[in-house]
């Protein structure tokens, strides 16, 4: 338990005494007790009913009202329903990004691409899937695997849109 | 006479917007396909004929509804891909949900093309209703990758001929002191809601355009021209009749259903087996939307594109196949002629009224009725849970003996073909799959 000056803080009590009161009421109601040195022991607040077994009679359930704030794998995996395409990966040239051949990755075309967001990319006529980074001057793609090299577009790049997730099933 | 604008009052007492997607299917195709961008791309290689063109194939002459040779003589590079209706819907779907974060009046009028109200949201906005649609436009171009045409104008006639003005990728907004600028020189069949018959009649009272039309004063228009016609009318000078309506839609006139199959065939049981499956598919629809007919119209299609059908008027509302067997086979049995090689068939439900509305006669087996009722409700249901036709009647198992479209035509889209793991033949993600190699 906090000690009375500690408690007075919390409750916005000036003085002791005010705590003293409190606690006083509060052992008064059981609540609260001492041990043989003085200090207070919490005690349970409710008071403990003896069960004699249960009826089913339309206790709310508790599904409905904790299960609000939840979020389904669909509503976490897509932000923006209108603008989100999937695609099949082929390549390997994100695989030390985690995104292997064969899996699917959740793109956003309504998206506004960041430097470091691993986006769609069409450069020069050609599409990739690369991590987009921006710099004062330009643009780079860069792989997430050593055997593939950084693009810098020549003449075009078009950013169709943002990977925002990889989904790989197993089984 | 003709520069004087239409009326001078309060110049947007509302605001309509029509909006139809530019080539839709095609476009569709270019967005999942982006290699097919700028390339002419026709849909429908599993019916035989163009079900779409992309602007490129249109430039070069190609039109909706021809067949494929005719297509390769006219644009030898076109590319001819299966329909994918259900990326299609996806799309369709996407555009309406896009539409309703700018207004909630959003009235679904067909796959590709919708009206919207705008009227009041200049504020909310803080621009004009050409900057709404601009970002309208902007915003389905960006997130769908696909290009519309916008009409705004104070109706949904006045729209329509708005978006109609300047396709592909236009935006026309027509303001009331403009609104002759774009009647002159429009001939009356151009006008929505007015039929190549009207349009004759017109001609014979002197009216040739639409601006000759608006400008007749109300005496002469009722004086000669029946309710939906004095509407657009009114419609034309600014006067909006027609209002959105935002509801999903679900009020249909008629239901259709129609397939086509090759080879052709001229056999009578797969001819009619075809077209009993019509008859349920459009049924089911029309149970989805609780509706039942009181007409049924079938139609036969031959080789030659020669249409031959009839309709028939059914004695009580309904959208049971099991009531609507007998006439379809006694219209087949009339329309039906041996030796002839059929390529389509199809099923119209007519006149459809209100499922909860029938009214039956004394001479109804209503015993009967509730009973259909309940095994259909039991079919749906398991349509419901393990697929479509999981039940189906047994006049339509021949078509199982041969596959919808032999060969090349047979070819099915790459959606129901590459297959993520766990999608099946029936059920697959509920998102458009993009096509690239990456």
């Amino acid at each position: 338990m906090p000690s009375f000056s500690e408690i007075g803080e919390m409750l916005g009590f000036r003085s002791k005494n005010a705590v003293f009161k409190l606690i006083s009421k509060l052992e008064h109601h059981r609540v609260l007790e001492r041990d043989s040195k003085g200090r207070l022991i919490p005690r349970s607040i409710a008071y403990p009913v003896k069960i004699l077994g249960y009826v089913e009679a339309g206790f709310p359930s508790p599904a409905e009202e904790e299960l609000a704030d939840t979020l389904s794998l669909d509503e976490l995996l897509i932000q923006n329903p209108e603008a989100t395409f999937l695609l099949k990966v082929s390549g390997n040239s994100m695989s030390e990004a985690g995104i292997l051949p064969g899996d699917m990755v959740i793109v956003d075309r309504g998206r506004v691409p960041k430097s470091g967001d691993i986006v769609i990319a069409e450069v020069d006529g050609e599409w990739t899937m690369k991590y987009l980074r921006k710099r004062g001057d330009g643009v780079t793609l860069i792989p997430a695997n050593p055997n593939y090299k950084p693009i810098r577009p020549k003449k075009e790049l078009k950013i169709a849109g943002v990977v925002t997730a990889v989904i790989r099933k197993y089984r | 006479m003709d520069s004087q604008p239409l009326n001078i009052i309060s110049s947007w007492p509302q605001a309509i917007l029509h909006i139809d997607a530019d080539a839709f299917f095609a476009s569709c195709e270019q967005a999942i396909h982006p290699e097919l961008r700028g390339k002419p791309v026709v849909t429908g290689r599993e019916r035989g004929i163009v079900a779409a063109a992309s602007y490129e194939a249109k430039a070069q002459g190609v039109k909706t509804g021809m067949t494929f040779p005719e297509v390769k003589k006219l644009c030898p590079d076109a590319i001819i891909l299966p329909s994918d209706y259900e990326t299609y819907s996806l799309f369709s779907v996407r555009m309406f949900e896009i539409l309703r974060r700018f207004s909630p009046d959003v009235e679904e009028y067909s796959i590709d093309e919708a009206f919207v109200d705008l009227t009041g949201l200049r504020r909310s906005f803080h621009g004009p209703y050409s900057l709404i649609a601009k970002k309208i436009q902007g915003t389905i171009e960006t997130e769908l990758g696909i290009t519309v045409s916008i009409g705004v104008s104070l109706s949904k006639v006045l729209a329509k001929i708005g978006t109609k003005h300047n396709k592909p990728h236009g935006l026309t907004l027509i303001p009331k002191r403009a609104i002759h600028l774009y009647l002159d020189k429009l001939p009356t069949e151009k006008i929505w809601g007015i039929g190549p018959n009207t349009s004759a009649f017109l001609k014979k009272i002197g009216i040739t355009t639409a601006l000759e039309f608006a400008r007749k004063d109300e005496r002469f228009i009722k004086a000669h021209l029946s309710k939906p016609y004095q509407e657009i009318w009114h419609e034309l000078n600014g006067r909006s009749v027609y209002p959105v309506i935002a509801e999903p839609k679900s009020s249909y006139q008629s239901i259709s259903k129609t397939k086509t199959f090759t080879p052709p065939s001229d056999e009578e049981t797969f001819v009619f087996a075809q077209l009993s499956k019509n008859l349920e598919n459009a049924c089911i629809k029309a149970r989805r939307h609780k509706l039942a007919a009181t007409r049924l119209i079938l139609f036969l299609r031959r080789q030659d594109f020669k249409d031959s059908g009839m309709e028939i008027k059914l004695n009580s509302p309904s959208a049971y196949p099991a009531n609507l067997f007998e006439p379809l086979r006694e219209g087949f049995n009339q329309v039906f002629r041996p030796h002839t090689l059929y390529r389509q068939t199809g099923v119209v439900l007519a006149g459809l009224v209100a499922e909860n509305k029938i009214q039956y006669t004394l001479f109804d087996d209503t015993a009967r009725i509730e009973k259909m009722a309940k095994i259909y409700n039991v079919v749906d249901r398991l349509s419901g849970r393990f697929g479509k036709q999981t039940i189906y009647h047994a006049a339509g198992l021949p078509t199982k003996l041969q596959v919808q479209h032999a060969g090349e035509r047979g070819d099915i889209p790459k959606r129901k073909t590459e297959l993520f793991k766990g999608e099946n033949r029936r059920q697959r993600l509920k998102l458009p799959m993009w096509h690239m190699k990456i």
